[in-house]
């Protein structure tokens, strides 16, 4: 047996750290200040109610939140939320450092895979970007990627749901249009689970709703949200910012804003039920100030989502932030960097839900392979995340000396039982020398992942539904577009 | 004394102070006001226009840019009695139904303001019956619809065709915008313009006005 070492200390795994504990406080005391000075409004009646109860100083729908509330509320949000797949299995607890990617939703705009024209999004290509997800080992969670543009509009986001939970078995974050629509989807998850109880117990879907900056809480995100809580569905209640548009342009000030979003966010949702499952954030986009475009790819938003996450962390509640988004419109070489740098970060930063990942377009336009490209990018973070093993056999002294000066290592038991671990493989990434590369017909890594992404579409089966819940998926949809119709 | 033609150039500068002194210098010594609007501020805000479209310049100097020339022509506006402001056309603007996007929307307000057009905005979610009220209230000569959702583009058509239903449609253009939207949906809608961005927003326009 190895002796113990006296005095020894041990990092695992890499630690991403954006600012310290005392920097968190000044922005937690900044956060605060917003929330009892400037307040919030709430367009929300119940929720207004609730906050007013509390002891809020309420005006109409303009509402301040004194910081003992706020502290309050953030003892009582729970700090893990366990999610599992459609089949049970709690695949997904959310608990502070454990990483998890999953796609966006909504892409207006898709690069069809056979002509390779942008063109509107549909319906197949939610059920396309489903089956992809679900075969792609890296991706844990899905969203819709793509609208489901040709569907009535009304219940656009039922069949959205519909397209994703029968194609897709990993967890799933819906966005929906209204609380009653909120309601349907539920009833939708609870047929594919065996009922309402069983979805509570292990609820796989977590609603993605958020509020509006600067500092507005809408009738529906709200609304939303408490639908949500009625059945233990997790909701993630984060706020999509332009920094310079809709937040300070400095950093420090949007998160500050955002900060006092999130936390209004769990005030609202604590009120309605001690410990609702909340999950906070907050999408840290600058505004380009050129093109007007969302930057999603750019350096400012990693940095912001680097302090998020620690904020997230501080308080100890689970957080919701992205990477692999990018404002190439293409997947080209800048989609790549873009995708690569924000995807490590988030890694080895500990966040816990990041999303939107092969986002192109700064979140407009979607393109399967680049999917799969990011897939392989997730698996290098995590490879990378988890650190350089420091141990007498990793140190391998006893390896260098059987083999001596001017030896080699090739043929060395030791190499033959760690290679596999301490050299990554890629799936699609080129490793040739030209001449092999020649061989392989010039084969681009993109090339290849179109092939992986025609193959999974041709091949893969998600797992089956219990019986009768595709068509009780369908009569709910029906019924619902007859309510909206009369 | 700086003169008109260093007017233009504070307005390119965004600097609020010298465009006020210099108006007021130049209203004092008997200066047409009408003359230092459109000789000197407006010649300003023009050419920022166009430097922000060929991507030489940023949003927020555009925005002090635009309140520099403000400044300027409240100044000149005083001098002016019962005399009408010269402006460019009314437009009313809006986030149709059901959606909540509104920054683009803003930015294209602000970028018609700043061009001399009198914005009428109606802010976001806004049902058609409401923009049918503003048409008759404040006889616009262009409608503007902004709709970031798939699901709130139907909304743009349900504008156009209550404006017809209110005999209100051949009084105004339509123009439309916004992430999801395309040159092709307002030909499929009847549309009389589509703008993928603010600049391009403001050139338009004018050009239909
Ligand atoms: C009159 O003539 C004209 C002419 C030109 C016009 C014009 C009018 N209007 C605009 N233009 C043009 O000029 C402008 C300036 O150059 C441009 O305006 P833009 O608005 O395009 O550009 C702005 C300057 C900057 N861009 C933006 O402001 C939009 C950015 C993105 C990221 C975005 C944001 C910020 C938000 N969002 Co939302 N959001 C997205 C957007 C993705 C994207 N990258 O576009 C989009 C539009 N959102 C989407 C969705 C789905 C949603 N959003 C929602 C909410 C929000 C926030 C509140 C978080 C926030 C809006 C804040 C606000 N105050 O506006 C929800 C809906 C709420 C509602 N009912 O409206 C929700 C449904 C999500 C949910 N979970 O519920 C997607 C729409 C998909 C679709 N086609 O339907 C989306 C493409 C993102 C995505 N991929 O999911 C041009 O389009």
């Amino acid at each position: 047996m190895e002796k113990l070492i006296s005095n020894y200390s041990e990092q695992v795994t890499p630690q991403l750290k954006w600012v310290t504990d005392a920097q968190l406080e000044q922005i937690h005391y900044a956060t605060l200040e917003v929330l009892e000075r400037t307040g919030i409004v709430v367009k929300n009646k119940e929720a207004l109610k609730l906050l007013k109860d509390a002891g809020c100083r309420v005006e109409g729908e303009h509402v301040w939140i004194q910081p003992w509330l706020v502290e309050e509320c953030l003892r009582l949000a729970p700090k893990r939320i366990s999610v599992a797949n459609r089949l049970g299995e709690r695949v997904m607890p959310l608990e502070k450092n454990r990483v998890y990617y999953g796609t966006g939703s909504d892409l207006p705009f898709t690069i069809d895979l056979e002509t390779n024209e942008r063109r509107t999004s549909t319906k197949q290509d939610v059920v396309d970007a489903s089956r992809v997800v679900d075969a792609l080992p890296n991706f844990d969670f899905l969203m819709s990627h793509a609208i489901a543009s040709d569907t009535n509009p009304d219940v656009s986001d039922l069949h959205q749901f519909e397209a994703m939970t029968l194609n897709c078995s990993k967890p799933i974050i819906f966005t929906a249009h209204n609380a009653e629509n909120t309601e349907a989807i539920i009833q939708m998850a609870a047929a594919c689970v065996g009922g309402v109880e069983k979805l509570k117990a292990n609820p796989y879907i977590i609603l993605y709703s958020e509020p509006i900056s600067p500092l507005v809480h809408t009738h529906d995100g709200v609304g939303k949200m408490y639908k949500c809580f009625e059945y233990n569905i997790p909701v993630v209640y984060t706020p999509g910012v332009l920094a310079g548009g809709t937040t300070p342009v400095t950093k420090a000030g949007c998160i500050t804003l955002m900060n006092a979003e999130a936390l209004a966010g769990v005030v609202i949702a604590q009120l309605k039920k001690k410990g609702a499952p909340i999950i906070i954030g907050g999408g840290a986009t600058p505004m380009d100030m050129k093109t007007t475009t969302t930057l999603y790819g750019a350096p400012e938003t990693y940095m912001n989502y680097g302090i998020m996450t620690q904020l997230a962390q501080f308080y100890g509640l689970p957080n919701f932030t992205e990477a692999g988004c990018v404002n190439a419109p293409v997947p080209d070489v800048q989609a790549g960097a873009e995708a690569a740098v924000t995807i490590l970060m988030t890694q080895l930063e500990g966040c816990n839900l990041v999303h939107d990942v092969g986002y192109l377009e700064g979140g407009k336009t979607g393109y399967l392979p680049f999917l799969a490209i990011c897939d392989e990018l997730i698996s290098m973070a995590r490879y990378s995340g988890a650190g350089t093993r420091i141990s007498r056999d990793h140190l391998a002294v006893d390896c260098i000396h059987e083999v001596g000066p001017g030896g080699n290592y090739m043929a060395h038991p030791h190499t033959f039982k760690y290679f596999r671990e301490e050299i990554w493989s890629p799936r699609f990434f080129n490793r040739y020398h030209w001449e092999q590369w020649l061989g392989k017909d010039k084969e681009t890594p993109m090339d290849k992942a179109v092939k992986e992404v025609k193959r999974i579409l041709a091949e893969h089966q998600a797992a089956a539904l219990p019986e009768g819940a595709a068509e009780e998926m369908q009569r709910i949809i029906r019924q619902r577009e007859e309510e909206i119709r009369s | 004394m700086a003169s008109i033609k260093d007017l233009t150039e504070f307005v390119i500068q965004a600097d609020i102070e010298k465009v006020k002194e210099t108006t007021a210098a130049l209203l004092a010594a008997g200066e047409d006001p009408l003359k230092i609007i459109n000789e000197g501020l407006i010649p300003g805000i023009n050419e920022v226009g166009e430097r922000f479209k060929e991507g030489n310049l940023f949003v927020p100097e555009m925005m002090m840019s635009a309140q520099a020339m403000k400044a300027g022509v409240d100044l000149a506006k005083e001098k002016i009695e019962g005399a009408d402001i010269p402006n460019a056309g009314t437009i009313v603007i809006g986030t149709v139904a059901g959606d909540l996007h509104d920054i683009g929307k803003n930015l294209v307000s602000m970028m018609l303001d700043s061009s001399g057009f009198n914005v009428v905005d109606l802010g976001v979610d806004v049902p058609a019956d409401k923009f049918i009220a503003a048409v008759k209230e404040h006889k616009p000569s262009i409608v503007g619809l902004s709709a970031l959702l798939t699901t709130t583009m139907p909304a743009m058509k349900e504008v156009i065709d209550a404006l017809k239903e209110s005999n209100l449609r051949d009084q105004v253009k339509v123009v439309i915008g916004g992430a999801p939207v395309s040159q092709a949906y307002a030909d499929e809608i009847g549309a009389d313009g589509y703008a993928p961005d603010a600049a391009l927003a403001v050139e338009l326009c004018k050009k239909i006005a």
